[in-house]
């Protein structure tokens, strides 16, 4: 392709990617700035007193073992989120693809999940796992009687429970665009390699599964920027962090200690962690997706 | 089409200048409040009145989120120089709001506008709670404190005495084997704000929560809740939850379900829960003081809920217009509206006696029963008045994590509790180095 100008004065280009620029600036680039330099200081809740301490908000979040018990606990879930969740997403989505009758309705009931707000779907699971009225706890009870089933008390099975929910939550996304992406895969492949005599799972594997690798790299970034940052209003519903900490993700504690614990500084520190932990994520996601992704050209 | 449009400039001004002259007379004040659901109503209604019958005053309520939402708003507003006049904030927040250097202390303000003003029409529990040297910092609006709700039908099926609801930890363990040996339920206990409930259980007792006459007499520096009563209570918990008999419910007021239909039999919690446990049962609620551990001396149960909080740095005639507000607060009749629609104290002596008087008691005794225990309760202890921490949120989320930690068995509650007292000192030492 050859360069080509673009029409009107030179400085017009500039002027037209201001605005998103100072978009960017202000509510992202700025905050940003504010956070790192934020991070340096403690602050009393109502800024009375502001002491500089350098790296010791960093120094307190990696010396103590409940943060790190957070680092943990968000890696658990959100492998549990992207990879039950894609593995889930992508079986639903190839059988949402078949030409049956009535898929409309099925591909509808499997979707409307993305439809619910967080606070919705973590009511509908905390009901679902109440302790004493619950339909699972009665049923567990049911099985094995003498057997409570009390996520209240039971940290792994909280952490299992709110993962399981937030992946249900996802589901309904990740399907739309692996089916979206199912639909796109040409059917003179797929005819081709019926007739050189490929059985279901060898399409799949070399043929269905390697065409949707942008999609798949695309919701691989997009479900990992969603367990990070987008769990927060499942979990204040559900569990609040408890029982002990054990469903404390990172994203919470760090809405805790800045918008209950009005530790600003602390809170500063954490949301600079989570930017390093996820810039650098991406980076080798991005990396190595973009080198095996096979993209239509 | 020039002159038209320029005379209808001219009377919009005039009109513009009219309403600003209008409101010049008419004083504007700005109230945040956390009450939201049935509550909100009676907010709503109050304000009305208030606005109402004070033709000057323009006061206008906005319900600004939960506690830690408003206190947060608050926060913010404040540093950014947009406070309103008056917040209401949880009384876990009362130490950093007294630390804030934003408000002034109610009992300055009648000075501040040379008024006097008898503070002996308070119910002294509650003043008691919001007061520093005996002076009330902020005005005790929805206090409520903890309580014993048990289901009596259940009672009965299982064999118990209803008017006999259990008096001691004791009789609730041998109650709640009863009530679950007999089928009637799988658990018998459940409690809310577990948190909270621990904290009443060192009041109830005259026991120190922590240092500093339990931070009344400067500020706390270290937490007393590991020692052995603190041990002793958590033991109990943590055996009664093997037993079957207490069922862990969670935070705040999730156990409520499990109670309201009849799935345990008995609930310690909020007395603001009053009102939706007696709407949402079909059965017949009764209610009675905490259980005591025996051997142990008494104490009082602890004042929660929130109180109202004047911000500094307003006109004379805004604080005039707020404490105009605080006054009509105090009016028996609205005291008494506030109690009825709420389940929350009434605050006013005055009310008390209202209240009695017009057989109010008499209708549901439930009513009554919280109010029996803060006042039958000593209050000359820092000990019975309550704990004041600066970072009491934070602790109080350490406590329910101790709690669940040993009802659960993950840790021995002598370890717990170490674990959880370790981490409130240190918040309580980075507190202290800030103010």
């Amino acid at each position: 392709m050859q360069d080509e100008r673009f029409p009107g004065h030179p400085l017009l280009p500039y002027l037209l990617i201001l605005p998103s620029v100072a978009v960017i600036v202000v509510f992202l680039i700025v905050p940003f700035a504010q956070s790192v330099w934020g991070s340096f200081f403690v602050t009393s809740p109502f800024g009375t007193k502001t002491i500089y301490v350098g790296l010791r908000n960093y120094l307190e979040l990696f010396q103590s073992s409940d943060y790190l018990k957070s680092v943990i606990v968000t890696v658990y879930f959100s492998a549990f989120v992207v990879v039950i969740g894609l593995g889930a997403s992508l079986a639903i989505a190839l059988l949402l693809n078949q030409k049956i009758q009535g898929v409309g309705f099925y591909q509808i009931a499997l979707i409307w999940t993305y439809a619910l707000s967080p606070a919705v779907a973590g009511t509908i699971w905390a009901l679902l796992f109440a302790p004493a009225t619950g339909l699972v706890p009665y049923l567990v009870g049911r099985i094995i009687p003498g057997y409570t089933l009390n996520w209240m008390t039971n940290g792994s099975l909280a952490l299992l429970v709110v993962s399981a929910a937030a992946t249900w939550k996802m589901l309904g996304y990740n399907i739309v665009f692996f089916l979206a992406g199912l639909q796109n895969i040409p059917e003179e492949l797929l005819d081709a390699a019926r007739v050189d005599g490929a059985g279901p799972w060898l399409t799949f594997r070399h043929i269905t599964f390697p065409l949707l690798s942008p999609t798949t790299t695309f919701l691989l970034f997009m479900n990992m920027l969603y367990a990070f940052f987008q769990v927060f209003g499942l979990i204040d519903i559900m569990t609040q962090g408890g029982p002990g900490d054990a469903t404390n993700l990172l994203v919470y504690n760090l809405y805790r200690d800045a918008f209950i614990h009005l530790q600003s500084g602390r809170a500063d520190a954490q949301s600079v962690i989570i930017f390093v932990i996820i810039a650098v994520a991406a980076t080798f996601q991005l990396r190595a997706a973009t080198k095996k992704a096979a993209y239509a050209r | 089409m020039q002159r038209p449009s320029r005379a209808f400039a001219l009377a919009l001004v005039s009109l513009g200048l009219g309403f600003s002259l209008a409101l010049a007379q008419k004083v504007e004040i700005t109230w945040w409040h956390a009450m939201s659901g049935s509550r909100l109503k009676v907010v709503e209604a109050i304000v009305d009145e208030f606005n109402a019958t004070h033709p000057n005053i323009q006061l206008n309520a906005l319900y600004t989120g939960k506690y830690a939402e408003t206190l947060t708003k608050y926060v913010a507003a404040f540093r950014t120089g947009n406070a309103p006049n008056l917040v209401q904030v949880y009384e876990v927040g009362t130490q950093t709001m007294l630390d804030s250097g934003a408000i002034i202390p109610v009992y300055e303000i009648p000075g501040m506008l040379g008024e006097t003003w008898d503070w002996a029409q308070y119910v002294i529990p509650i003043t008691n709670y919001y007061s520093t040297n005996g002076k009330l910092w902020s005005m005790p609006f929805n206090s409520s404190t903890a309580m014993l709700y048990y289901n009596k039908d259940l009672f009965k099926k299982a064999g118990l005495d209803p008017e006999k609801p259990p008096t001691t930890w004791k009789e609730v363990e041998e109650y709640g084997k009863k009530l679950v040996e007999s089928g009637v339920v799988d658990h018998a206990l459940s409690f809310g704000w577990p948190g909270w409930i621990f904290e009443q259980m060192f009041a109830y007792h005259n026991q120190l929560f922590a240092d500093h006459e339990n931070g009344r007499n400067g500020r706390a520096e270290k937490v007393l809740f590991n020692g052995p009563f603190g041990q002793m209570v958590l033991e109990t918990w943590a055996r009664l939850a093997k037993e079957k008999v207490f069922l862990y419910g969670g935070p705040e007021y999730s156990a409520n379900t499990a109670f309201v239909s009849g799935q345990i039999a008995m609930l310690i919690q909020s007395t603001s829960s009053l009102a939706g446990i007696e709407k949402g049962a079909s059965f017949e609620v009764g209610t009675t003081f905490l259980p005591r551990f025996e051997g142990y001396p008494r104490g009082n149960s602890v004042i929660g809920g929130g109180s109202l909080w004047v911000t500094k740095g307003q006109s004379k005639e805004e604080l005039a217009a707020v404490w105009a507000f605080l006054k009509f607060l105090a009016k028996k009749e609205i005291a008494v509206k506030w109690h009825k629609g709420t389940g929350y104290f009434p605050t006013i002596n005055a009310a008390v006696q209202e209240l009695l008087n017009e057989g109010w008691f008499s209708k549901d005794q439930n009513y009554l029963t919280a109010f029996l225990q803060i006042l039958s309760g000593r209050r000359d202890t820092p000990a019975a008045t309550g704990v004041r921490l600066g970072p009491f949120v934070q602790i109080r989320e350490i406590e329910r994590a101790a709690i669940e930690k040993a009802v659960s068995g993950v840790l021995s509650p002598k370890a717990a509790l170490d674990e959880a007292a370790q981490k409130a000192n240190q918040l309580l030492k980075q507190y202290n180095e800030l103010h």
